[in-house]
């Protein structure tokens, strides 16, 4: 039975899945249903050490660079619209393969152009943050943050973090101002 | 006070609580604002979970709308008293017959007690129909959230989004029943006010009128869905009556304001047919012998349920009157959402019967009274 977070609420991953070594972030909502530009969420990874910076530039993970330096944190690709079942996007962790100097992976999602086309994350619906065990496909931990989400088009949806020898999820829900380039910069990416 | 953007949400303090929507009308656009009480799934339950201008209260009264004026809209939820099975109450606005977008609506704004306001930015909007918010039950409490959003194809795909059914029909035109008794839309024998002929006044042919007769039928609707333009319908015939000494009233079987031919007013409705499927229809009968004493009377009909969809009903009201070619006023315009309709207007024109066509489509018994300088004071009734 999956745990479901409110905000600031975390659980232990490896305790709720004891041996986990691969996790999916799946991070889902609704289609828009009403006319309109559909709602593009993107989902991107901070990959921080202590200090909550990224380690280096390659450590942010997002639709333009899907990858990991060491294939340790994967991107699945864009869903531009929210529609299927399900995950919309989701990003591969293996847990097992991250660097020593990994503290934590900060999950944010952005609402592409939202500034244009005047949308904001109280608007869409059903967005949620979900942790799989991807050995057997079984959801460990889950935030629903319709509620938590109101006019802002940029947000930390949760954490993925060492805590002594564990991996802990914590669900942060906290909106960002100004969508992805300054929620970057303030985990320390470099924006050319 | 919170102002709240689109996306926005706040919290609404429990019980009863007033939504205002006002907004600045769009000339020759109607506005209608309507409130869907919502299931789990975001769906109504039935025809019983929408409050709009033609079923004002709903829900044992949980959810009323107290006003609906160009321009402003309001109702009074009790949240207290709203059954676990609503999850939220959404608010909606339409442009009638999408005639207009909401880029024409400079001014759209909700408020939701003394202290949430959320101005809905219009600029821009290619919606004809929109959901402006929606009080959702939160833990355990209830929240407004300002939506700003809709479709471009107005009422209808709001409707289905909300789950009612909406009958095929809405949009494209039925094709027009056959007139009531097969009667040919012109009649020779008869006197057929119309557009180019709006107006007859009748002289005395004897030393009285004897019995003016007023009859009202239309074609029986078949049931339908909820937007439905062919609802079975119920068209109640009625008058406003002034006489010479200043009296003023109604006369119609809402209220149980019969009339009497004997008394004042000389007026009185002869029963009331609620499927119009009996032969005759509604009769209201004028003591001609006591025109002298009337000034004048506005006969009118109005929905007392059914969607109004004036031309589907295809109503007829025919004057006899004796030694007179009968006067027929046909129902053949397009009404709107009003569920009134001023039909004919008899004036003591110096001891003449002077009839007017009028065929003007009113809210209710208090804008035709407005817009006729009648002057009375009108509270809600039920029959």
């Amino acid at each position: 039975m999956a745990i479901s977070l409110s905000k600031g609420g975390n659980v232990s991953l490896t305790k709720e899945a004891p041996g986990l070594s691969e996790i999916i972030v799946g991070l889902g909502w609704d289609p828009r249903v009403t006319d309109g530009t559909e709602f593009d969420l993107d989902a991107s990874v901070f990959i921080t050490g202590e200090d909550g910076k990224v380690l280096n530039d390659s450590s942010f993970i997002f639709y333009n660079n899907k990858q990991s330096a060491d294939g340790s944190v994967e991107h699945q690709g864009d869903n531009r619209s929210g529609e299927g079942e399900g995950d919309d996007e989701q990003v591969v962790v293996k847990l097992t393969g991250l660097a020593a100097d990994v503290k934590k992976l900060v999950f944010a999602v952005t609402i592409h152009e939202a500034e244009a086309r005047q949308q904001n994350f109280g608007q869409v619906s059903n967005a949620f943050i979900r942790v799989v065990n991807k050995a057997d496909n079984k959801e460990i931990a889950r935030f629903d943050l319709s509620e938590d989400a109101s006019v802002e088009t940029a947000m930390i949806f949760g954490e993925v973090y060492r805590h002594n020898d564990e991996f802990k999820f914590k669900a942060i829900g906290q909106g960002f101002a100004g969508g992805l380039k300054p929620l970057a910069e303030a985990h320390g990416v470099n924006i050319g | 006070m919170i102002a709240l953007v689109p996306g926005g949400n706040a919290p609404v303090t429990s019980g009863q609580v007033y939504v205002k929507i006002d907004y600045t009308p769009v000339p020759n656009a109607d506005i209608d604002v309507s409130g869907f009480a919502l299931g789990a799934a975001g769906k109504v339950r039935g025809d019983g979970d929408m409050c709009f201008y033609g079923q004002t209260r709903v829900l044992d009264s949980a959810i009323q709308m107290t006003e609906s004026s160009a321009g402003l809209a309001v109702f009074v939820l009790d949240l207290s008293r709203l059954e676990s099975g609503i999850d939220k109450v959404a608010l909606t606005a339409t442009i009638h017959e999408n005639k207009a977008s909401f880029d024409r609506v400079s001014r759209l704004s909700v408020s939701v007690g003394d202290d949430i306001v959320a101005d809905i930015p219009t600029t821009g909007m290619q919606e004809t129909a929109l959901i402006l918010g929606e009080i959702y039950r939160r833990a355990e409490g209830w929240k407004f959230r300002c939506v700003a959003q809709g479709f471009a194809g107005g009422l209808e795909p709001l409707a289905e989004h909300f789950g009612v059914e909406v009958a095929a029909s809405a949009a494209s035109t039925p094709p027009p029943p056959p007139p009531p008794q097969g009667k040919p839309s012109v009649n020779l024998s008869k006197v057929t006010l119309d557009k180019s002929r709006s107006s007859i006044s009748l002289a005395k042919s004897t030393a009285d009128f004897g019995e003016i007769k007023v009859n009202l039928n239309w074609h029986r609707g078949t049931s339908g869905g909820f937007f439905s333009r062919n609802r079975a319908i119920d068209l109640d015939v009625g008058c406003l009556f002034e006489l010479k000494n200043g009296s003023k009233g109604v006369v119609q079987a809402l209220g149980n304001a019969f009339g009497d031919l004997a008394y004042e007013p000389y007026i009185q409705l002869m029963g009331d047919d609620r499927t119009g499927s009996i032969d005759g229809g509604e009769w209201l009968h004028i003591n001609g012998h006591k025109w002298s004493e009337i000034r004048r009377v506005l006969v009118y009909a109005f929905i007392y349920e059914g969607a109004p969809d004036w031309k589907q009903t295809d109503g007829v009201i025919t004057i006899h009157m004796p030694d007179q070619p009968d006067i027929e006023v046909r129902l053949n315009e397009e009404g709107g959402r009003y569920g009134m309709c001023a039909i004919a207007m008899l004036e003591n024109d110096n001891g003449a019967v002077k009839i007017t066509r009028l065929v003007d489509f009113h809210k209710g018994h208090s804008y035709m009274d407005k817009a006729y300088g009648w002057g009375m004071r009108w509270s809600a009734g039920s029959k």
